[in-house]
């Protein structure tokens, strides 16, 4: 595979390492509960079609990206920043 | 005797001005450079090549290119020694030697021919049946036996002397297989600007051209091929690539191809690679792999001297040789006619034409008569006979009457499947087209194309079409404009019709279906009344198409005699997915350079030299080598010096390289509060000039890693990591601060390769570093306490960080120079040490010393233990969110019988403890069910005289004073320990802040 | 003063022990020419995010504007080769005036010395595409890579930075950096790769 980074261009798949489901969301603070945290560790949907995942670019400039992928055809639509993405980040 | 009888005396893309001498089961023989091993035997009268897989029945040359089933043959002697080579796509060169496999003693004289010994007995699924009982004999009797009579080559037996290298490329269109289809596409592609690369597996360019007599635009097509090749090197963003085959398609475009750098010659030159493994990555790509001429199914069908028809065009055509003398054709279509012709055309008679077909165009009639050959319209090989090659073939004309013909070659054409083998692998299922009697590429993955015969399209008209079409559609979709379009070349005109049969019925003897793994019709069969009718299935049971040919000749035979049992159609039993490689790839062709010492990168402590000149035994620690311990002359073992190395330490001073730990530079206005987060313990209160350990966890709760962080000024830290975890921290801190946090002012980046870090440590540490820093830095106890952290200068200015950091327990320091100065600052402390006896020791004593004060380490920090389980659960602060902070207080992880952290120590003091020992209580029975933990690091106390161990105990802390049993079923003993604090030594920790 | 040290502190950069200067592989005209640049100082500048302080104050210090691509500005004595979002390579070719740079940078960004934690070099010469192509999974091709572009990525595993500079009289050049600790491995695999096209090997000082 090849995950087209905004920053880098298209660069193979080695580069990277995955972690996962972009969508849960950490409950911050101390009042977060421990089954929301629970939640969030394990619980992820195991999709057939397009997911956002969290990738980072290891071997690159060091972003963690949300790709957009095809789980079946592993079809990327898009990549972009977390950081304009606001993947993953809590209110 | 004439040198190679079998050669017609002109023709052929061979140089017949040069000979080459080569020999083939200690036999001496002559060919030609552009011969092929196969071509070269043949040209000498060659038949027997190999015996078969399971029968030991004896096999020739089928094919002409990389499908052939049964001609393989180890290629070299010694270290270079090669199994289950193709004699086909070998190209011959001056002392090739070649042996026949599987057979013994001699490929003539094979007494394990299951035709003698046993008759019958290997059908499909006779692995399952015969040998399920009792099991205890498989491993010992039926195993050897099996491999001893049913196998390939042999493998070398000594290490491949030769290099392989790894290779990437990038295009914009690549474009596989260099026939007539391949090579217009690349032209027309590369006429546009396109950046283009063209790969052929064979060592010639020209594809099924330079096996056919064929013209184009009213000339020979080798005109058309050479001014076509001449064009393309003339063009500057084109790339050619003799004997490389595109093995792979894989996501996103990627391609996987090996290129046979030095396959044809004895040894690689000097400096260059045997083989060359690329990753190719493309925009789009054209298929043009051509096709693969189908045998016929019939009794008798694999004796040496049958062979595709296809095969023995090429054979008289591109090499020149004659494969038989007295010949028949066995055709279900037009193509065994082509044969027809070419072989009149080269001057020779023909025996017997049968064709299966009852219409026989008329000017099929009159070649057959030109070439003196009868006709059996309607007809079909029912048997063939002869030894160790055809001597003869029983017709079955089409009233039924039985004919046999003397002959020595019977060519056989069942038609053609187009080689679209990559476009499966991508979940592509083939189509069966009615049209054209052969499975065609169904959806295709994005970015290909397929053109010519690989898309069914068999005609040369067809291939020149469509290569023309889909060179400039792809240019055309990645933007390039193509200036002019020129018109598609003409060609002579020809007929592909095919009625192909699956099998003759009716002889008698074995008919083989896939020749590698000796499955017969009757093998199809007998899977089909067991109930093995996906094609799947078939393919496990019977094992047809498996091995290096991958059925390339036998899949549709099979499938068709499935088709046929079951009463349904080809296209409803499909074909199996092919999956890459498309052809034997050679592991060294993957690894490339990274074999051996070079197997993955090595990381090297600035000081490694100076550690190595010291006798250093270095250890793998992660990616780094670490020094291990430094012997001494005389000294006997490990412990030995490890344990005066621990002394030294103890008494004196000793000097250790820790330049390997992660470090992290983390600056800007909220670092402290990010600190506050990934860590459990609290950093706000860390004043300036001050260093504290931390530990953080994963959010799962375990414990991730730890080390000590330093406040270097306001808004700067430095992070220390284990040399492990040093890539995994940083991914860690980068995840929390862009995904998690990233409003948090917080500029992180690594600098562990940019510090040499050293540990000074023992009572007579500060004396040895004051000698070391400019006089101006203060570090006596009270200036310079416990955990001070500090940037110094040495030697006069050059910039230093020091740290009153312990991990042995001792008065003791860390002291980090810029890398290039690593080796000096290793000299200058021993220089300084050594009125005090400065040893230096290796990560071995570490831990012993680290063991002796109960500091837990890699072995602990094991992705499975809590800040609980190892006694740091106080650590975890209560007044803010962190990391892993929910998840660590879960009520099973909170469970008092927990295993944690203890000290154990053997009752018998001369007893060693074991790490993995399992702790079983006394009286107990030593089964999983009364395991309570294990011995997770153990070392032999130079301070106590003693072994001493840490472990994880169910309820741990609660039980000191007990004495467990200790049992180590991996080294089959058991010893009993006592429960103790793990900290063995100096528990009120006087050294440390002396 | 680094440079009053005296003789025993000694400095000895990464290529130390692991390259020698002179030929290596086929014999003949080298394909490929290696030099090891000496004095090259680096550091890692991270700015702040949202601040253009960094780039004024780099404009007015080393003449050279901040790339907010993947690409590096070059003077005669510096550079600025981005690397990373926010983040930027300071390099200069001499030692002398290298840590004032840094300090009078540290108002504006965060500041790392980097110039001992990486091991650089100079490849060029007509094969020295096809050397690293033997490592490279990104493209080198003159379209895709022009001079000044700059990319992260890894060579044959192991992680280097390295960009474009003005061709040399014999094809195209390119400075990379790798990770010191590395150096050996990286240039085990580099040198097995030169060796069929021959390398010449320079170290000037």
């Amino acid at each position: 595979m090849r995950i087209p980074c905004p920053h880098c261009g298209a660069r193979d798949v080695q580069e990277f390492t995955y972690l996962g489901d972009a969508k849960p969301r950490r409950p911050e603070g101390l009042d977060a509960t421990e089954a929301a945290m629970l939640e969030y560790v394990y619980v992820r949907d195991n999709p057939r079609g397009p997911n956002d995942e969290l990738w980072y670019h290891a071997a690159g400039c060091r972003a963690w990206l949300m790709v957009r992928r095809h789980t079946l055809t592993h079809v990327i639509e898009s990549a972009v920043p977390t950081k304009s993405a606001k993947a993953g980040v809590a209110a | 005797m004439n040198a190679q009888p079998f050669r017609l005396p002109s023709g052929g893309l061979v140089d017949r001005t040069q000979t080459l001498s080569f020999r083939f089961d200690g036999k001496t023989y002559d060919g030609h450079p552009g011969d092929t091993l196969a071509s070269a035997l043949l040209a000498n009268g060659v038949r027997l090549l190999g015996r078969s897989f399971k029968y030991h029945r004896p096999r020739g040359v089928l094919s002409v290119g990389s499908e052939e089933p049964n001609a393989l043959v180890e290629l070299r002697t010694g270290a270079r020694r090669e199994p289950n080579t193709r004699a086909t796509i070998i190209e011959l060169f001056e002392g090739l030697e070649a042996t026949s496999q599987n057979r013994w003693p001699s490929l003539g004289c094979d007494f394990l021919s299951v035709d003698r010994l046993a008759g019958s007995a290997l059908v499909a699924g006779f692995y399952y049946k015969t040998f399920m009982w009792p099991a205890a004999f498989w491993e010992k009797l039926y195993e050897p036996v099996i491999r001893r009579a049913a196998g390939l080559g042999r493998a070398a037996r000594f290490a491949d002397p030769d290099h392989y290298e790894k290779a990437f490329a990038f295009c914009d269109v690549l474009v596989i297989g260099a026939g007539p289809a391949g090579l217009s596409a690349a032209l027309t592609a590369g006429r546009s600007g396109a950046r283009v690369i063209l790969c052929d597996e064979d060592f010639r360019l020209g594809g099924r051209l330079l096996a056919e007599r064929r013209e184009i635009d009213g000339r020979p097509a080798a005109d058309w091929v050479a001014a076509t090749l001449a064009e393309l090197a003339a063009l500057s963003e084109v790339r050619t690539m003799l004997r490389t085959s595109v093995f792979g398609l894989y996501d996103h475009g990627i391609f996987g191809a090996v290129e046979r750098v030095n396959d044809h010659v004895a040894v690689p030159p000097a400096h260059q690679p045997r083989q060359r493994g690329w990753r190719i990555y493309t925009k789009r790509a054209i298929l043009a792999s051509g096709a693969l001429e189908r045998p016929i199914v019939f009794p008798g069908n694999d004796r040496p001297g049958v062979m595709l028809a296809g095969a023995v065009r090429a054979y008289v055509n591109r090499f020149g040789v004659l494969p038989g003398r007295e010949i028949v054709v066995f055709t279900t279509g037009d193509n065994g006619w082509a044969t027809v012709c070419d072989l009149v055309a080269a001057g020779v008679r023909l025996s017997a034409i049968v064709d299966s077909r009852s219409e026989i165009d008329p000017t099929f009639k009159a070649l057959a008569e030109r070439a003196g050959a009868r006709v059996f319209a309607g007809g079909a090989v029912e048997a063939t006979q002869g030894g160790h090659h055809v001597r003869g073939v029983v017709v079955r004309d089409s009233s039924g009457k039985h004919t046999t013909l003397s002959c020595d070659l019977l060519a056989v054409s069942n038609g053609w499947n187009p080689t679209l083998h990559l476009t499966s692998h991508q979940n592509g299922r083939p189509i069966w087209n009615e049209d054209v009697q052969a499975f065609v590429p169904g959806t295709l993955p994005p970015g290909l194309a397929v053109g010519g015969s690989a898309a069914g399209r068999f005609t040369l008209a067809q291939a020149l079409e469509d290569g023309a079409r889909l060179g400039r559609e792809a240019a055309v979709e990645i933007g390039f404009r193509p200036t002019h379009i020129e018109p598609i070349p003409t060609t002579d005109a020809e007929t592909n019709r095919v009625k192909p049969i699956w099998r003759v019925r009716g002889g008698r003897g074995k008919a083989f279906v896939d020749f590698q793994n000796d499955v017969t019709e009757k093998d199809v069969e007998l899977a089909a009344r067991e109930g093995f009718r996906s094609v799947e299935h078939l393919k496990r049971y019977t094992t047809l198409g498996m091995a290096t040919d991958q059925g390339k000749t036998s899949n549709i035979a099979g499938l068709a005699i499935m088709a046929e049992q079951t009463g349904r159609a080809i296209s409803d039993t499909g074909t199996t997915v092919f999956r890459p490689p498309f052809t034997p790839v050679a592991i060294g062709a993957l690894a490339g350079h990274h074999r051996g010492k070079d197997f993955r990168p090595v990381r090297l402590a600035p000081t490694h030299d100076w550690s190595r000149e010291q006798g250093a035994v270095f250890v793998e620690t992660g990616q780094w080598l670490r020094a291990q311990y430094y012997p001494k002359p005389g000294e006997q073992d490990w412990l030995t010096t490890v344990t005066r190395e621990v002394l030294a330490v103890r008494t004196g001073v000793g000097l250790c390289d820790v330049s390997t730990l992660g470090k992290i530079d983390i600056q800007g206005r909220d670092t402290a509060e990010f600190l506050e987060r990934v860590y459990i313990n609290g950093w706000k209160a860390l004043p300036v000039g001050k260093a504290r350990y931390g530990l953080m966890l994963r959010e799962d709760g375990f414990v991730m890693d730890d080390g000590t962080t330093s406040r270097l000024r306001e808004n700067h830290f430095l992070m220390t990591t284990t040399t492990a975890n040093a890539g995994k921290v940083m991914q860690h801190l980068e995840f929390c601060h862009q995904v998690l946090w990233p409003k948090l002012d917080v500029r992180m980046v690594s600098v562990s390769e940019q510090w040499a870090q050293a540990a000074i440590a023992g009572p007579k540490s500060r004396e040895v570093l004051r000698d070391i820093l400019d006089a101006v830095h203060d570090i006596s106890n009270e200036a310079f306490p416990y955990l001070a952290a500090r940037e110094v200068t040495v030697n006069g200015g050059i910039p230093a960080r020091l740290f009153r950091i312990s991990f042995s327990g001792e008065l003791a320091y860390e002291l980090a120079v810029p890398a290039d100065y690593g080796e000096a600052m290793m000299r200058a402390l021993m220089a300084a040490g050594s009125p005090h006896g400065i040893t230096p020791y290796g990560t071995e004593a570490l831990g012993v010393m680290r063991l002796e004060k109960g500091h837990v380490a890699g072995n602990e920090l094991n992705g499975q233990t809590t800040a609980r389980d190892l006694g740091l659960g106080k650590m975890m602060s209560s007044k803010k969110d962190f990391i892993g902070r929910l998840m660590a207080r879960r009520e099973a992880l909170l469970q008092s019988d927990r295993p944690t952290l203890v000290g154990l120590r053997p009752i018998n003091n001369a007893e060693r403890l074991r790490a993995g020992a399992h702790f079983i209580s006394m009286g107990r029975t030593a089964n999983t069910d009364n395991d309570e933990g294990y011995m997770t690091s153990v070392a032999y106390s130079p301070s106590l005289g003693h072994w001493i161990g840490l472990g994880l105990l169910k309820n741990g802390p609660r039980r000191v004073g007990e004495r467990i049993r200790a049992v180590d079923p991996v080294r089959n003993s058991e010893i009993h320990v006592e429960i103790c604090s793990p900290i063995f030594v100096d528990r009120e920790g006087t050294r440390l802040h002396g | 003063m680094a440079e009053q040290a005296t003789s025993s502190w000694c400095r000895r950069d990464a290529w130390a022990a692991i390259i020698q200067v002179g030929q290596i592989g086929a014999a003949g005209e080298p394909g490929v020419k290696v030099q090891l640049p000496a004095n090259l100082q680096l550091a890692t500048l991270i700015a702040t995010t949202g601040s253009t302080g960094l780039e004024r104050i780099t404009k007015q210090l080393v003449g050279l504007d901040l790339p907010r691509s993947a690409s590096i500005a070059l003077s005669a004595t510096h550079g600025l080769a981005w690397s990373g979002p926010g983040q930027w390579m300071l390099l200069a070719r001499q030692r002398a005036g290298f840590s004032e740079l840094t300090s009078l940078l540290s108002d504006e960004a965060a500041v790392s010395d980097q110039g001992d934690a990486r091991a650089a070099l100079c490849v060029s010469g007509r094969r020295a595409r096809e050397v690293l192509a033997k490592g490279a999974m990104i493209d080198l091709h003159g379209k895709a890579f022009p001079v000044g572009a700059t990319a992260l990525t890894s060579f044959a595993h192991v992680g280097v930075q390295l960009w474009r500079i003005k061709d040399g009289p014999d094809g195209p050049a390119f400075e990379i950096l790798v990770s010191r600790s590395m150096a050996a491995s990286f240039w085990s695999w580099f040198a097995a790769s030169a060796a069929e096209f021959g390398c010449n090997v320079a170290r000037p000082g």
